[in-house]
């Protein structure tokens, strides 16, 4: 038991590392996704496909191969990133292309009425997008959004076979020194269920109450 | 980039390697939906029709598998179970109880969906009929059910398939390990990915639409 | 108080009601019905909404539960067993095995979507009345034909428009050869335009002297296809004579208020 306590301090640093890496990944998905999802939604063909075409791509294929090609492939071609860098960019791609779906579907589901209505009200799109689509779209949004940043938690853990010390690798670590294993996989686990199981029911809440 | 110069011959000759690791990916899937199914199936109609004692505990599975990472979950099975009990698996049994254990807690919820958006008259006329609670429950509920629930189950299957990646994490040979595995033989890095990443494209759509041709056959459009 | 017709299926009745209560909470629904049907009866139901007409015909096939009094089928208690002491709820499989003797006409249709039309009405015919598939698919024809659906034998229901659709419906009930057919208001969903093939059947099946129980707003078609008209109020029978009586003289207060919400529709005593 003194053992499993004395190498709390240890699993803390990699749930922060967890916790970084997952937050630069939304960060950075959202700054990506949310405008291509818009383009998407509204945008002409010529924008439109190679959006498509990207999103399709990426979710066909496993983060762990994402995660693979971005930090064994691309050294190949002269493109060299820190590991850390690495996996955040390949988790980055992953997730971008999920709030690129999220955002186009959250706008596709508004009725056609409502713009409609809108322009019947002599709005221009300017103003039919902020006052009318945009406080639409973002309420069937977030509860998706909410979910996929457990998915983002959950996945993050994968940038441990690439050596970053995250919550995961800690706990390998540990476990190979202490060899308590099953303990300790449990411990993690619920250090990922204390942070994922809020959000959870936040999404769910969230659902409830706009959908 | 403009001096990599390309060998897929060497590649190629390992090519079998990513067949039958694609193979086995396909099994591992294949054997976890359906494993997955089951327990989704069996607990969503316990949730629904069963004693209310076993709502928390079906519901403490699922939330407990769905908010933890599968790769732990993964290492948790082979590492952790057999340090702890003298129970001895290889790492491909260990993987398919995992993600059938995994994919079972996404199903419950999917199945549970499915079966409450059945129609209550649709249950009345089976009952009218002359039909029993199981038989109701095989012709009407179950049949009905799958189809409202094709297109989830559709978008959970692909992803359970992308899934078994995870397997390489405990040395099981299916297409991603074989993927690392010729890559650090030959290291023809960019070959092996332009070969792999497409082999899972190709099959991740391939899967979605069957399942879309079968969302297409079985759709009970009202 | 009801004023019940004396000659009111003097024989052994095929469906036979007393004292039958039921409450939706603190609402009771039923307070007290009785009611008998003679074989080859055709009995209207009529009533305002929330007057108990459709909880009452739920509860002849026990589809609604009811709390106090009995429901017979030829002799059969419905819901609970016979005998002494309290009440016990019958099993699953002796539910079955009763309801098929009061088959139901759905308002909502409730074909099974994934069923044909001929399998919608094979299903009860393989698996409570244990014939083959063949002679289920041949009896599942035959009517089909009755109906005038022998084109959509093989058609999805959702294929067929809303009037095709309530004809299988009519003929998964008439095939499982039931003791009484409850009709529980089968043209309300419909478009007006489908009305009629609708009842034109139900007209064709109380001719060949089937018994029927039927909750309608068709007040014209009540009074033209029933042998008795049963008027409901509140949980309670009001009035239960044949139609000449019930729409010739109107009687009752409560009736006629009822009946002069039906815009355009003037009894005419026979």
């Amino acid at each position: 038991m003194a053992t499993l306590i004395q190498t709390l301090p240890f699993l803390v640093d990699g749930l922060l590392t967890t916790l970084l890496v997952s937050a630069c990944v939304i960060v950075l998905s959202l700054i990506v996704g949310l405008p291509l999802g818009c383009v998407l939604a509204f945008g002409p063909f010529w924008a439109r496909a190679p959006i498509r075409l990207y999103a399709d791509f990426v979710r066909g294929v496993p983060i762990l191969v994402l995660l693979y090609f971005v930090y064994y492939g691309l050294p190949a071609i002269k493109v060299n990133l820190p590991s850390l860098l690495a996996a955040i960019v390949a988790l980055t791609a992953f997730k971008s292309a999920q709030i690129i779906e999220i955002t186009r579907g959250s706008f596709q589901s508004i009725p056609t009425g409502q713009t409609e209505a809108a322009k019947a009200i002599g709005l221009t799109l300017f103003d039919r997008f902020t006052h009318v689509l945009a406080p639409q779209a973002a309420r069937r949004f977030l509860p998706p959004f909410v979910n996929s940043v457990v998915d983002t938690v959950k996945g993050s853990s994968l940038v441990s076979l690439l050596g970053i010390v995250d919550l995961m690798l800690s706990l390998q670590q540990v476990i190979g020194r202490t060899h308590v294993a099953l303990p300790l996989y449990l411990i993690g686990a619920l250090m990922y269920f204390a942070i994922n199981f809020p959000l959870s029911a936040l999404s769910r809440r969230l659902e409830k109450r706009f959908v | 980039m403009a001096n990599y110069h390309f060998n897929f011959a060497i590649v190629w000759r390992y090519a079998g390697k990513l067949f039958e690791g694609l193979l086995l990916s396909l099994e591992l899937a294949a054997a976890s939906i359906a494993i997955g199914m089951a327990i989704g199936l069996v607990l969503a109609l316990i949730s629904l029709d069963g004693p209310k004692w076993a709502r928390p505990l079906i519901a403490a599975y699922v939330e407990f598998v769905r908010n933890v990472p599968l790769l732990l979950l993964v290492y948790l099975v082979f590492y952790g179970i057999p340090s702890a009990i003298d129970l001895q698996y290889d790492a491909v049994t260990s993987f398919v109880a995992t993600l059938s254990i995994y994919s079972g807690a996404y199903l419950v919820e999917v199945m549970r969906a499915g079966l409450e958006a059945v129609p209550r008259g649709l249950i009345e006329a089976g009952k009218a009929i002359g039909l029993t609670p199981m038989k109701v429950l095989w012709h009407v509920r179950l049949p009905t059910a799958m189809r409202i629930a094709l297109p989830s189950l559709s978008n959970t299957y692909v992803s359970l398939f992308k899934d078994t990646s995870i397997a390489s994490a405990i040395a099981v040979p299916e297409l991603a390990y074989g993927m690392r595995w010729i890559e650090t033989q030959t290291f023809r890095t960019v070959e092996v990915y332009l070969l792999a990443t497409p082999i899972y494209l190709i099959t991740s759509y391939a899967i979605l639409l069957l399942l879309r041709l079968a969302e297409r056959r079985y759709s009970i459009a009202r | 108080m009801a004023e019940t017709d004396a000659r009111a299926s003097a024989a052994k009745p095929v469906i036979a009601i007393e004292g039958l209560t039921k409450s939706f909470g603190a609402n009771q629904v039923l307070k007290g019905v009785d009611l008998s049907v003679g074989k080859g009866e055709v009995v209207a139901i009529i009533g305002p909404s929330g007057s108990g007409k459709t909880t009452l015909l739920r509860c002849i096939n026990f589809l609604e539960e009811y709390d106090g009094g009995s429901v017979r089928i030829d002799g059969t208690e419905v819901g609970y067993r016979d005998g002494t002491g309290a009440r016990k709820r019958r099993s699953d499989r002796e539910l079955a095995a009763i309801r098929v003797d009061a088959a139901m006409v759905f308002q909502q249709f409730n074909l099974f979507p994934h069923l044909t039309a001929a399998q919608n009405i094979m299903l009860g015919l393989m698996k409570s009345r244990g014939r083959s598939k063949a002679e289920a698919r041949a009896i599942a024809e035959k009517w089909l034909a009755r109906v005038g659906l022998s084109a959509k034998v093989d058609a999805m229901p959702s294929q067929m428009s809303g009037g095709q659709q309530q004809r299988v419906g009519i003929a998964r009930a008439v095939a499982m050869e039931p003791k009484v057919l409850l009709l529980d208001e089968i043209t309300s969903a419909l478009d007006p335009e489908l009305v009629g093939e609708v009842l034109a059947v139900v007209q064709e099946l109380a001719a060949e002297g089937r018994t029927m129980i039927l909750v309608t707003h068709e007040m014209a078609f009540a009074q033209e296809v029933a042998d008795r008209v049963v008027f409901t109020d509140q949980g309670r029978i009001v009035i239960d004579a044949p139609p000449a009586k019930v729409f010739g003289e109107q009687p009752h207060e409560r009736l006629r208020a009822f009946l002069s919400r039906f815009v355009g529709f003037r009894p005419n005593p026979a």
